[in-house]
């Protein structure tokens, strides 16, 4: 009877520990993974804002000659850019020469690169959507709302924020990007059963002397 | 009566035993529960390492891409400007991690000018020469290739992207203090891990 209680301690032990070690892995692997998520948060944040302020980088009537690409990098087709203004190429090349870290296991939505008034809305005015520029790449890793002249002087106009110098607002420059963290590809992978989408939009005021 | 035992002597026995066995799940366990411990207290001193150095490359590679001491500069503000403008902000998060410049000193102790193949490509190649626990700065500056006359037919200028502003990248490279043991993680060989960010720009210039 007392052996039998004996055996029965031990299985208990076993048991205790069977269920207490693949918890408390469970909890590490996903404590770290939050910090993989915060990591990848910042450097999206990082990559998006200097993207719309390299924009400002090349004049606005300047547009790029045929032939023109950038970029290719995580593995993806070069994005041609070819009569597309070159401050929107600037934007790409510094957010794809930015986000560098754990590319492996990003899965990008992609999105056309060189998009054009989009308007906030607000103070009487409807808010509207950006449209892509002809001839835009639509599988971009990041997407930049510019405004540019075109040929012949036509005015394109850019992303207008009336939440700045209401009610008109102020025509600006905005990056955004979305991606999400797949955790399978990585040892992670084992405890981490969520993958987050992580988004990030920058908005880049024109320096002085262009407002 | 237990094999032949008195009861006393098979109760000591016993109480031996689940003695022994908690002797045992403890040092199964202790270790277990501290090497978790430790995991998840260096994940969260990685994550807010890993933050500031993001932030640090972000407002570097700002720094690197303005027209440095003059409007009219020809070359990004050298590896040492850059690091001295945010060298602070990198040591209040880099604890136990040394900062450094990454340049080839010229003959009057200033940094020669800074190109890509002067940058390390990994960070073994610092600890090489910086030591262990250390970060490094580094600024390159890529140039377009020069424009020449366009072939017959084709639009100036001549290749595509030979009048762009010149891309400038910041890298912050090397090993930081960790609780990592050494012989474990990517290349360590103290109590530190790999670590390589590098922010990309196109720099703001009004010269010619």
């Amino acid at each position: 009877m007392r052996r039998r209680r004996r055996r029965g301690a031990d299985a208990q032990a076993v048991l205790e520990t069977a269920l207490v070690i693949p918890i408390l892995l469970f909890l590490v692997c996903n404590f770290i993974a939050l910090m993989v998520q915060v990591t990848v948060q910042e450097q999206l944040d990082a990559a998006t804002a200097l993207a719309a302020q390299s924009r400002f980088q090349a004049s606005e009537s300047a547009l790029d000659p045929a032939g023109t690409q950038c970029c290719g990098a995580h593995g993806s087709a070069a994005l041609v850019t070819a009569g597309l203004p070159t401050g929107c190429r600037y934007a790409a090349e510094t957010f794809y020469g930015t986000m560098s870290m754990y590319t492996d296991m990003l899965v990008w939505q992609p999105a056309s690169l060189c998009t054009s008034g989009g308007d906030s809305g607000g103070g009487g005015a409807p808010r509207r959507p950006a449209v892509a520029y002809p001839g835009s790449p639509a599988n971009a890793e990041v997407s930049c709302d510019v405004g540019s002249v075109g040929a012949g002087g036509v005015v394109i106009p850019g992303y207008r924020d009336r939440a700045l110098d209401p009610p008109a607002g102020l025509e600006v420059v905005t990056c955004a990007a979305a991606t999400r963290i797949d955790f399978s590809k990585t040892p992670l992978g084992w405890g981490v059963f969520w993958s987050p989408t992580v988004h990030a939009t920058a908005e880049a005021l024109p320096p002085p002397f262009r407002q | 009566m237990e094999g032949g035992m008195a009861p006393a002597e098979s109760r000591r026995a016993h109480r031996g035993r689940r003695r022994a066995q908690a002797t045992v799940e403890f040092a199964v366990v202790v270790p277990l529960f501290l090497g978790c411990f430790l995991a998840a207290i260096d994940a969260g001193l990685w994550a807010v390492q890993t933050s500031a150095e993001v932030s640090a490359v972000e407002q570097a590679a700002m720094v690197a891409a303005s027209a440095g001491s003059s409007p009219t500069a020809q070359t990004a503000p050298d590896a040492r400007t850059v690091t001295d403008a945010v060298a602070t902000r990198l040591r209040s998060a880099l604890f136990g991690t040394g900062i450094a410049s990454w340049c080839d000193v010229a003959a009057d102790g200033t940094c020669l000018p800074d190109s890509e193949e002067r940058c390390p490509s990994t960070p073994a190649e610092v600890q090489a020469r910086e030591g262990p626990r250390v970060v490094v700065i580094c600024v390159s500056e890529q140039d377009p290739p020069a424009c020449v006359a366009p072939p017959p037919g084709v639009p100036a200028p001549y290749p595509p992207g030979c009048d762009d502003s010149p891309l400038v990248t910041v890298r912050v490279i090397g090993f930081v203090a960790s609780l990592v043991p050494p012989g474990f993680g990517p290349g360590s060989q103290a109590f530190e891990i790999p670590t390589d960010i590098s922010a990309t720009t196109h720099t703001l210039r009004f010269a010619p």
